[in-house]
């Protein structure tokens, strides 16, 4: 699997000496483009942190990601191949957030044809970007609306949306669906699935909603900082 | 790309522009404060022109007529007059009294004047020049007269026939000019009981009031009312002599003191006025402190709403270049609508002081260009704080 | 979508509002902001001068009235205010010994006159001794020469005759000079009686007491005034004038007076005498204005305000003295002119009592003038033409 993401032996090490914690240890995961693969586990087992490495927020200890076919992190090789993390998050990694997190003082449009526009397209091209966006989405209609004027599934359709604007390979959502009820939460991970398949991105969905964690066909359990992988029920969602 | 902070203040921008009314109102006191000073300085220049003379003849050893008192003999400007050079001299008076108008005392500043001479009022705002010889009077108009009224000055009623602008003293006390007999008479009467009791006392001195000499008495009560002083002779310089020159002749010849324009400037500006000026410089720079104070907390206070945001912002990969920026446009924008506000309301109420404030387009400039370092140097606190903000926050809450 | 774009609109509104204020404000306000004046026309009037100046009742003829020689007064028999003929006793000073003296030197030609009759007695008798020697010694000289009598009688006759003639011009003499002593007598008791009278003050005139200075009792010396008088009849005002604004005054003009007693009535009165000195000190000339009709009442001392109305100039060009200006030493007024101003130097002549200023030369009827400005003005002020100024 060339594209999507892979992570081998990604360890991540808080402190030093006596009181060193090590919160991930050889973590090694494999997701394809396309695929949406839920990542699970008790408070403190260290899957925050795992979320945060692959976000290009915090520098792991030791390990190698891989992102699209490129390495990105390797730690036997210096560590971060690019220096600016910024641009990596921009244009190769979408983020959605457990609230939508828009941006208040932008449009819907906008809010969506800010990760273009920050990658320095022009302002139209991002725009046309963004109701394609939308559309696929269903929210184009709200298009000039502001956040604050659209309902909780809107938003995080929306903020789908922006992950998706810049065509990143891969898409990372911590807890998307935790403010939701159950049928919008489903309705979500079903929008999930169908973008990661649309758009061939690869999805890692941070829950632990038992609600949808059935809905996976692949989940990695990370329990004390290591993962295991296991087949999900896939059953998906009718 | 678009403007971050175009879209932030257009979101709310019914709280940013009551902010930047706030300190615009606070910059409007500032711009006020200057004023006030502008004024003040401007009242003593427009107070020299006014009188429309090239030199001041005092007093030896005085620095009068507005900064000390002054007096010296009203037949010294015939002196004065025969002095090559000399165009035009006359005498004056000042004296800072009560005039009475209807019921109410007002304080103003009594100017005796030879019309047609140095000393008049340069123009009219309304009525007329003096015709008679006594008991006419021109007044500020920010004394309240009205043309036709008739005010008191100690003893005799005067009618208002001229009403003029922008004559007061350096305390600010507006100008009533009256003819310079009545003037002399008004600044030396006594009231009447002090002068029945000063003929008692001289009746009842035995050196004065000498039995074998009838008439003394009289003759010395006749030499007590007079007066002959005047507070200063106002010269105006003929064509080919220099002010300089023939206040050196003065000076030398006629043992008086005599000042030039730039030497009364000096003396008004530097020496009347310099406490007040100080005064309020101290509150020019406490308020713009405090207005730097303001804008850095507001705009602060505006950035610690948004940290959120501006996480998730630097998490979805916006250069901290646009996030300072951003800030600091904000900062701007404020410092604009609050310079714009401040201008605006400082000239709207500028005529309702007392005293005349002047404001100055330089001034408006510099305060300008202080308002938007000292916005950017008040941005300088919140784009710290925001530069501080961890991208990873925006993550797992 | 419709809330987004009012905002836009509210805020490009609210945006467009502030900066409309901000311009209106640079404009009206700082060195953009028009001067705002008043306009008049040159106009045909005709401007009357008026002089102006203040005077004190004074009456024409006053009398001090006082003893000639030191003295007390024994007697004041009039107050302030009574009315006085001529000749009224108006007080009396102490005689002290006068009245002695009096007597005395009355008594001594009394005695002088006696002394006269005496002298004269003697003579007749010196004169009748004298013609009976002489007429013994005519008939003894007869006799004697008849050879009656001898010589030595004869003599002896002769002798008793001279020694009457000489007896009788002894008498002769005694007479006269009795009659000197008699002569001086008198006029010592003249001269005692006149003193006597000279104490008595009288009235040297009809008039009005106005000051009553000693009262009885009082040690007053030569020359001090126990009694003021005025002539009731003489009172007038004597005007003080500025010097440089009296041109015009002449006798005869006719005066408007006011006192201060009585501010609401105008007398009518005219300049009666101009003095030919006038006070070189306060600079002002002196004039005398009698009332056509003397009030009642008056009080001397009492201010007035007088104002004289001269003959003035008839189709006079014509401005408000407040378009006067000066300017480079020049006077001269603004002249508005296809909005242009521009400053034109004029010859002023008389002032009218109406704040008018006749214009010599320098403008032609009907050049729009500059009257009242808000500021001192120049040649490239911005001006902004306004009915009427604050404060009229």
């Amino acid at each position: 699997m060339e594209q999507g993401i892979r992570i081998e032996g990604l360890s991540k090490r808080y402190g030093e000496g006596d009181t060193a914690v090590d919160a991930l240890k050889e973590v090694n995961m494999s997701i394809a483009p396309g695929e949406v693969v839920g990542l699970v586990g008790p408070s403190g087992s260290g899957k925050t942190t795992l979320l945060k490495c692959l976000g290009a927020v915090i520098e792991p200890t030791r390990g190698r990601m891989t992102l699209g076919g490129e390495v990105i992190y390797d730690g036997e090789q210096g560590g971060w191949k690019t220096k600016d993390l910024r641009a990596l998050r921009r244009d190769r990694i979408g983020f959605i957030f457990q609230a939508p997190y828009l941006i208040p003082f932008l449009d819907v449009t906008d809010n969506v044809a800010l990760l273009p526009m920050l990658a320095g397209r022009p302002n139209g091209a991002s725009r046309a970007r963004a109701l394609e966006l939308l559309q696929a989405l269903d929210v184009a209609h709200r298009a000039r609306a502001q956040p604050s004027e659209l309902s909780g599934g809107e938003q995080q359709r929306v903020s789908i949306a922006r992950a998706l604007a810049n065509q990143p390979p891969v898409i990372l959502a911590d807890e998307p669906t935790a403010p939701l009820d159950s049928e919008r939460a489903l309705a979500v991970v079903r929008i999930l699935n169908q973008m990661a398949s649309q758009y061939q991105t690869a999805i890692i969905v941070v829950t632990h909603d038992e609600k949808i964690i059935p809905t996976f066909k692949r989940i990695y359990h990370i329990r004390d900082g290591r993962t295991v992988e296991e087949v999900g029920e896939g059953r998906g969602i009718s | 790309m678009i403007s971050l902070a175009g879209r932030d203040i257009l979101h709310s921008w019914g709280k940013f522009v009551l902010t930047g009314m706030g300190l615009g109102l606070l910059i409007g006191a500032t711009l006020t404060m200057a004023g006030v000073y502008r004024g003040m300085v401007d009242d003593a220049r427009v107070l020299l022109t006014n009188s429309g003379a090239d030199i001041w003849v005092v007093q030896k050893d005085t620095q009068g007529p507005y900064a000390e008192a002054s007096s010296i003999r009203d037949d010294a400007y015939r002196g004065v007059l025969g002095l090559p050079g000399v165009a035009q001299a006359a005498s004056v008076t000042y004296l800072t009294m009560q005039v009475r108008h209807g019921d109410t005392d007002e304080r103003a500043m009594v100017v005796g004047f030879e019309p047609g001479q140095p000393g008049e009022p340069a123009y009219l705002l309304a009525g007329r020049r003096l015709l008679r010889g006594h008991y006419e009077a021109i007044a500020d108009v920010k004394t309240g007269f009205r043309l036709g009224e008739r005010i008191r000055i100690r003893r005799h009623d005067y009618e208002v026939v001229g009403l003029t602008r922008r004559m007061v003293s350096s305390g600010g006390d507006p100008m009533v000019f009256i003819p310079l007999k009545d003037a002399q008479e008004a600044q030396f009467l006594k009231d009447n009981d002090a002068i029945v009791s000063d003929r008692a006392r001289t009746a009842g001195n035995p050196a004065l009031n000498r039995p074998g000499v009838p008439g003394l008495l009289d003759a010395v009560n006749a030499a007590q009312t007079i007066n002959h002083s005047v507070n200063a002779v106002l010269v105006k310089v003929g064509a080919g002599a220099t002010a300089e020159a023939v206040a050196q002749d003065i000076r030398r010849w006629k043992h008086l003191q005599a000042y030039t324009r730039e030497q009364m400037e000096e003396i008004l500006i530097a020496k009347l006025i310099a406490t007040s000026a100080k005064q309020i410089g101290m509150f020019l720079v406490i308020l713009t402190i405090v207005s730097a104070a303001i804008v850095a907390f507001i705009i602060y206070t505006m950035t610690l709403g948004k940290i959120r945001e501006i996480a998730v912002l630097k998490l979805i990969g916006t250069r901290n270049r646009t996030i300072a920026g951003m800030i600091l446009q904000q900062a701007m924008g404020l410092g604009l609508i609050g310079f714009v506000v401040g201008k605006i309301s400082a000239t709207l109420w500028a005529p309702a002081f007392p005293k005349y404030v002047l404001l100055e387009t330089a001034d408006a400039m510099r305060a300008f260009v202080i308002v938007m370092v000292v916005c950017a140097l008040a941005s300088t606190l919140a784009i710290r704080a925001a530069l501080k903000v961890d991208p990873a926050t925006a993550i797992g809450g | 979508m419709k809330l987004s774009i009012n905002r836009r609109t509210a805020f490009i509104l609210a945006g467009a509002a502030l900066l409309a204020a901000f311009v209106w404000v640079l404009a009206r306000s700082g060195p953009l902001a028009p001067v705002r004046v008043t306009v008049t026309q040159v106009v045909r009037a005709d401007p009357a001068p008026m002089l102006f100046g203040i005077g004190v009742v004074e009456a024409r003829r006053s009398y001090l009235v006082g003893p000639t020689g030191a003295g007390r007064v024994r007697q004041v028999a009039v107050d302030v205010g009574d009315v006085v003929r001529a000749g009224q006793l108006l007080a009396e000073m102490d005689p002290v010994d006068l009245d002695q003296r009096l007597a005395s030197t009355v008594a001594a030609a009394a005695r002088a006159r006696n002394a006269v009759d005496t002298a004269a007695a003697q003579l007749a008798d010196s004169s009748a001794r004298r013609e009976v020697a002489a007429a013994n010694a005519r008939r003894y000289d007869d006799l004697g020469g008849k050879g009656f009598v001898s010589s030595s009688v004869t003599e002896g006759k002769a002798q008793e005759l001279k020694s009457a003639e000489a007896q009788l011009a002894g008498a002769e003499a005694a007479l006269a000079g009795a009659r000197q002593d008699l002569i001086r007598f008198n006029a010592e008791r003249d001269g005692a009686q006149q003193q006597r009278a000279n104490l008595r003050l009288l009235a040297p005139a009809d008039g009005l007491v106005t000051a009553r200075d000693a009262e009885p009792g009082s040690t007053v010396v030569a020359g001090q005034a126990v009694l003021r008088l005025v002539a009731a009849d003489s009172l007038w005002v004597k005007l003080r004038l500025d010097q440089n604004r009296s041109a015009g005054l002449q006798v005869g003009l006719p005066a408007e007076i006011v006192l201060r007693s009585r501010p609401g009535q105008v007398l009518a009165g005219k300049v009666a005498r101009i003095e030919l000195l006038s006070d070189s000190v306060t600079e002002e000339r002196i004039a005398q204005v009698s009332f056509d009709t003397p009030p009642r009442d008056v009080s001397v001392g009492e201010m007035a305000e007088i104002t004289l109305r001269l003959p003035g100039v008839k189709q006079a060009l014509v401005l408000p003295n407040a378009a006067l200006r000066q300017r480079g030493g020049k006077t001269g007024v603004w002249v508005q002119a296809a909005d242009k101003l521009s400053f034109v130097a004029v010859r002023a002549g008389i002032s009218g009592a109406d704040g008018s200023v006749q214009i010599l030369d320098g403008l032609k009827e009907g050049d729009a003038v500059i009257v009242h400005s808000e500021r001192d003005l120049v040649e490239d002020s911005r001006i902004k033409i306004v009915s009427a100024l604050g404060g009229s």
